[in-house]
C-alpha cells in the first residue's frame, strides 16, 4: 500500500508533459521509483537498440553466486542527444550501475546511471528521470 | 444625379476593388520556409489548451479507461499502448515531443517525419479532401492543405478509431484541422482543432510550439528489439521478466 502511494505521484508527474506530446514507448510504472539498487559487475551484453537500450550485467552476490541483471535504458536517439555513444560500454567491462528495480524481479531494472571502467559516470536521460529516487 | 453617380462609383469601388486588393495582398504573402528539423517546446505565450468535452457515453468510456490505466499503474502492471507495441502515435499525437520532427516542403506537398517510430505524414497541397467514406482508416489519415496568409491550413480525416490521443475515443467522423504558422516569438506553432460531432460536445483546440534545430540531423528509429509484449489481459510485459535470456 505504501508503494502504491509512492508511485502514484510519479505516474502523475509523467503525465505532465508538453501539450500534444507523443507517448513514451511504455509506462515506467513497472519500476519502483522509491528506491534504487546498485549493481557492480561485468557487462555480458550492451544492446544499442530502439525502442530502448539494454545493459546486462553478471554480478556476484554476498554468497559469491552470480546473479544476472537486465537493466533497461531509454531510446538510443534520446541517449545520443544526451551525449551517449554505443562505444562507451562493451561486453567484459567492469561497471557499476544504479537502477530502479522492477516490482516483479529485483534483477530487472530501469537504468539510472552507469559508472564506467575508467571511473567516468553518466546519467541515463530518462524522461522525468528525476522522479526516480536514488537510495543507498 | 451627379451625386448618385459618385455614390454608385464609390460603392462599386469598395465592392469590387477592395477584395481585389485584399486578394492581391494575400497572393503576394510569401510562403514561409518551414523546411527543417523542429523540437516541441514549452511556450508560455501560446494560447491555453482546450479540453475535450465528451458526450455522456464517450465520457464514461474515457473515464473507465483513465481509471483502468491509473489502477494498472498503481499495481505496477501498466496497460498496453500502441507505442509500447512500437506502432507509433498516429495523428495528432505524432506532432508532439519529445523527439524531433522534420518538415519537408516540396512541390504540391508538405511531408512531416516524426523521429520516434519513423512516423511519416504527407499533406497534399491544393487538393480536394475526400469524403470520410472514401478514405481507408489509417494512423495518419488523409491530409490536404493550402497556404493562407503565411499559414499552412491542413485538414485530416480517416484516422483509425484504435489510434487514441490522450485516451480520448473518437468516431470515424473525427476531423483534425491545423494551422501551422510562425508566432511573433519566432516559434513555429501547430494550432490543432479536433472536431468530432459524434463524440465531442464541441470542437477543442490546443497548440504545440516548436523551436528550430538548425544543426540537427535526424536519426533513424527502428524498433529493433521490443522486449515488451501484451499479455492476455492487455497488460505490458517484458520478455526478460525471467532474466535468463
Amino acid at each position: 500500500m505504501l508503494l502504491r502511494r509512492l508511485i502514484r505521484p510519479v505516474t502523475l508527474i509523467l503525465g505532465l508533459v508538453i501539450a500534444g506530446s507523443t507517448q513514451a514507448h511504455h509506462s515506467f510504472a513497472v519500476y519502483d521509483s522509491s528506491r534504487s539498487v546498485t549493481v557492480k559487475g561485468v557487462v555480458t551484453k550492451w544492446q544499442w537498440t530502439n525502442p530502448h537500450a539494454y545493459l546486462e550485467i553478471d554480478s556476484r552476490d554476498a554468497a559469491g553466486a552470480i546473479q544476472h541483471f537486465v537493466l533497461e535504458g531509454t531510446s538510443i536517439n534520446i541517449m545520443i542527444r544526451g551525449g551517449w555513444r554505443s562505444s562507451m560500454i562493451k561486453a567484459g567491462d567492469q561497471v557499476t550501475a544504479v537502477a530502479a528495480p522492477s516490482f516483479n524481479d529485483e534483477r530487472v531494472g530501469l537504468l539510472l546511471e552507469v559508472t564506467f571502467a575508467n571511473g567516468d559516470k553518466r546519467d541515463m536521460p530518462i524522461p522525468a528521470g528525476y522522479t526516480f529516487k536514488r537510495t543507498p | 444625379m451627379m451625386k448618385m453617380n459618385k455614390f454608385i462609383a464609390l460603392t462599386l469601388g469598395l465592392v469590387v476593388v477592395a477584395p481585389l486588393c485584399a486578394s492581391a495582398q494575400k497572393a503576394v504573402q510569401p510562403i514561409p520556409d518551414i523546411t527543417g528539423v523542429w523540437e516541441a517546446v514549452r511556450d508560455t505565450t501560446a494560447p491555453a489548451a482546450g479540453q475535450a468535452q465528451l458526450k455522456p457515453p464517450y465520457l464514461k468510456e474515457k473515464q473507465a479507461l483513465t481509471q483502468a490505466v491509473s489502477e494498472a499503474n498503481s499495481k505496477g502492471e501498466p496497460l498496453s499502448t500502441t507505442t509500447q507495441r512500437c506502432l507509433g502515435d498516429g495523428m495528432p499525437g505524432m506532432m508532439g515531443g519529445p523527439f524531433p520532427m522534420e518538415i519537408l516542403q516540396s512541390k504540391g506537398q508538405v511531408t512531416i517525419i516524426q523521429e520516434a517510430y519513423t512516423q511519416v505524414r504527407r499533406i497534399y497541397l491544393d487538393k480536394q479532401q475526400k469524403s470520410v467514406d472514401d478514405v481507408e482508416p489509417s494512423f495518419f489519415g488523409s491530409s490536404v492543405g493550402h497556404w493562407d496568409a503565411g499559414a499552412l491550413i491542413a485538414d485530416t480525416i480517416g484516422v483509425k478509431q484504435e489510434v487514441l490521443y490522450r485516451n480520448t475515443p473518437h468516431s470515424k467522423d473525427m476531423r483534425i484541422r491545423e494551422k501551422i504558422y510562425f508566432a511573433a516569438n519566432g516559434f513555429l506553432r501547430d494550432e490543432v482543432t479536433i472536431e468530432d460531432p459524434v463524440v465531442l460536445e464541441k470542437p477543442y483546440t490546443y497548440t504545440v510550439s516548436y523551436r528550430r534545430l538548425p544543426d540537427y540531423q535526424m536519426l533513424e528509429y527502428v524498433c529493433e528489439d521490443n522486449r515488451y509484449y501484451t499479455d492476455e489481459q492487455g497488460k505490458q510485459r517484458m520478455h526478460s521478466d525471467t532474466p535468463s535470456r
